[in-house]
């Protein structure tokens, strides 16, 4: 049976509910309209919208399926108050022709009361605009809503007004919670979709921008306010997000990465500059943010950073440079990890990080060249534990004049369930030189077995 | 003036003229190589071109060996960073040659401009001592830049010719000081030794600029320049008595 699950003004003054049956609707309203819910979209608008809500203030939670909750503790001055702030926010929203109700409370409860259920735009001060409220506002379970409601206590003014104890012990502990959240008497932790960061400045523009030179400008501007920032107060960051946001209320963020806590302003923006072009302005720019992460503590004092023995100092912008214009994982160092598996006996480690465990028994032989994955080959062998006298790799034979192992390494039994660990798994590994000189690393599959001739695999090559 | 004191004497005003004069080398610590190229030894501050033959055009893994060999010595002084398209370098395999593994940056990039991009960047990074790109053979200008990266804080560069999927390269002309073609060569241990013997290379100098082509066969060693000399093939002295059109090509 179909039900509908959201109605609009319209809709609503013709006296339909969410919740009544579309073939009901379609009898009071026979020109209505339906369209299929698609919770999806509307969760990933919701995200959208929380993403251009950044622009208010870094700490923006939402609450589903159509709720957000800003925290604009320490912004509301840049607009002249609570109340021109959220008029600003309303207006803007409903110039691109989205209904909401919105409301600035000292708590999320309250502020989600007064949004919900309140009449008209509120900025509240105290807890008074609450008490005529219904106790649906106070977010509570249907049953919770109901028991109450059947005890005849229609406004949250009625219920605040009974003793505590009494509440605590009639209604349980979950109404008692959702009441001190609205009144601000007990905490509440919102998740906020970006964590609120103290690093983050933030400018608005008089007359949206679009050219390459003034987006430039934008952000060499942002940049050196933030980096005077992070330079008066000792600290470097590793990360900054910048975020052109449109008109039309996009904001695609452009992420930069420093292998070492920096706060160049001059640095920093070469590395932004690279990514501009792929800012598409659309109809133009309004406002531009940027944020700091991994911020650190650095010393004040830099040194000369074009010194000839600067070590990781002087490293640190050609690693810049490189890991922004080919990407994270693209430069690195490898160090040992204790494995026998030749394949995971490397890993990758950030390429200023410094040196934790490198070393590899170097007694042992291991290729200069490692392929991903080994190539099968064919080969014939005299005896069946013995290295090949010839093998076929990639269409040409190779007759082996030099030969040394077999090196066994065992497979990894604890990476995988127990019983299904084989012994058959095993590698024989074999460093060959064919008659030309060239050095192959070949490994066997598996212990003799006369019924099913093993397989012989090329894993790398020596020099 | 006897001969070889006029024949001094020619070659350090050329050496004043090519600006080569007192640039540091690296000698090989053998008189049959450091003989032919300029200034008794690889011309350090530059950029060399190692290539391979056949399947080695793909895998490069001859010329790696070669080119980690002379970086060896270099990397005491700084950190050398290793470009490549195919992420196949298997660190351990350096380590065995000698290679201090823990001062090497590893750099993959996707497309030859991005290779040669990432090697001008890194030899004209402070820090960085020497730099190895895989690619196909630049072109003049391309190779020039390069130059200019080296001469910024002297760093050496080595370019190994890498095709990944195979196929002729192209043998242009470009700006590199030394072109070596490396080829594996059969080991030979001591008598009675089971097994292999040290890796053995076949060197050929095919261009130098103010030096003179040479073939060899060359062993890794374990001493401090962790290549040796075995033997020298055939003699270029004779066929090659004009190093200026060398130069001027």
């Amino acid at each position: 049976m179909r039900r509908l699950a959201a109605v609009d003004a319209g809709a609503a003054a013709l006296g339909l509910f969410t919740g009544q049956k579309a073939t009901d609707a379609l009898a009071l309203a026979p020109e209505l309209t339906l369209a299929d819910a698609d919770p999806e979209a509307d969760a990933r608008a919701l995200r959208a919208l929380a993403d251009w809500c950044a622009r208010f203030s870094p700490a923006v939670a939402m609450d589903p399926p159509d709720g957000l909750f800003l925290d604009i503790t320490g912004v509301d001055h840049l607009w002249g108050g609570e109340a021109a702030m959220m008029d600003d926010f309303v207006g803007r929203l409903a110039k691109d022709g989205l209904p909401v109700r919105a409301a600035v409370a000292g708590s999320p409860g309250a502020a989600w009361a007064l949004a919900h259920f309140g009449q008209g735009r509120i900025v509240a001060s105290d807890a008074e605009p609450l008490w005529p409220l219904p106790v649906a506002a106070l977010r509570l379970s249907p049953a919770d809503a109901t028991q109450i409601a059947r005890l005849g206590l229609r406004s949250i003014g009625a219920l605040a007004a009974l003793p505590r104890d009494q509440l605590g012990r009639r209604f349980g502990p979950d109404v008692m919670r959702r009441l001190d959240q609205a009144l601000g008497r007990g905490g509440e932790a919102l998740a906020f979709r970006r964590p609120p960061n103290p690093w983050f400045a933030r400018a608005a523009f008089a007359e949206p921008i679009s050219v390459p030179e003034d987006l430039a400008r934008a952000c060499g501007d942002i940049v050196e306010r933030l980096c005077a920032r992070l330079e008066a107060e000792g600290r470097g960051a590793r990360r900054f997000d910048l975020a052109f946001h449109r008109l039309d209320g996009a904001a695609e963020p452009l992420t930069v990465g420093l292998a070492l806590p920096g706060r160049d302003p001059a640095a920093v923006t070469r590395l932004f500059l690279p990514l501009l072009e792929r800012v598409d302005p659309g109809f133009g720019i309004d406002a531009v943010t940027l944020g700091a992460r991994e911020v650190e503590t650095r010393a004040p004092s830099q040194a000369d950073l074009h010194a000839e023995q600067g070590g990781r100092e002087s490293l640190a912008p050609l690693v810049d440079r490189l890991t922004n214009r080919l990407g994270e994982t693209a430069v690195w160092r490898a160090e040992a990890f204790p494995s026998h598996a030749p394949e995971r006996a490397t890993r990758r480690r950030p390429a200023l990080s410094p040196p934790t465990n490198t070393g590899w028994d170097v007694a042992r032989p291991r290729p200069l060249r490692l392929f991903p994955r080994p190539e099968p080959v064919e080969v014939v062998a005299l005896v069946p534990d013995d290295p090949p006298v010839l093998f076929r790799w990639r269409g040409t034979a190779h007759r082996v004049r030099r030969a040394e192992g077999p090196e066994r390494l065992g497979e990894e039994w604890w990476r995988r369930p127990f019983d299904r660990a084989d012994p058959q798994k095993a590698r024989d590994y074999y460093q060959v030189e064919d008659e030309a000189g060239a050095r192959f690393w070949l490994f066997r599959v598996g212990l003799y077995d006369a019924a099913a001739p093993p397989k012989w695999w090329l894993h790398g090559l020596f020099g | 003036m006897s001969r070889a004191a006029r024949l001094k004497a020619v070659r350090a005003s050329l050496a004043i003229l090519e600006g080569s004069a007192g640039r540091p080398t690296l000698p090989f610590g053998d008189a049959r190589v450091d003989d032919r190229l300029p200034g008794g030894g690889l011309p350090l501050g530059r950029w060399h071109e190692a290539a391979g033959e056949g399947m080695e055009i793909e895998t490069a893994a001859a010329a790696s060996a070669f080119v980690a060999a002379l970086a060896t010595p270099l990397a005491d002084r700084g950190e050398v960073v290793w470009i490549m398209r195919r992420d196949d370098l298997y660190a351990p395999g350096l380590a065995g040659l000698g290679f201090p593994a823990e001062r090497l940056i590893q750099v993959c990039v996707r497309d030859e401009t991005a290779a040669l991009a990432a090697l001008e960047d890194a030899l004209g990074a402070p820090g960085v001592v020497a730099a190895i790109g895989e690619a196909e053979s630049p072109d003049l200008i391309a190779g020039r830049r390069l130059q200019l990266a080296c001469e910024r804080h002297g760093a050496t560069g080595f370019l190994i010719h890498r095709r990944l999927f195979g196929g002729e390269t192209r043998g242009r002309g470009s700006a590199a000081a030394t072109r070596w073609r490396i080829a594996s060569a059969p080991s030979e241990p001591a008598p009675g030794e089971p097994g292999l013997g040290a890796p053995r290379w076949r060197v050929s100098l095919e261009r130098c600029q103010g030096g003179r082509p040479g073939d060899w066969i060359m062993e890794k060693s374990d001493g401090p320049l962790s290549l040796r000399v075995v033997a020298e093939l055939g003699d270029r002295q004779l066929d090659a008595p004009q190093p200026w059109r060398r130069l001027a090509g």
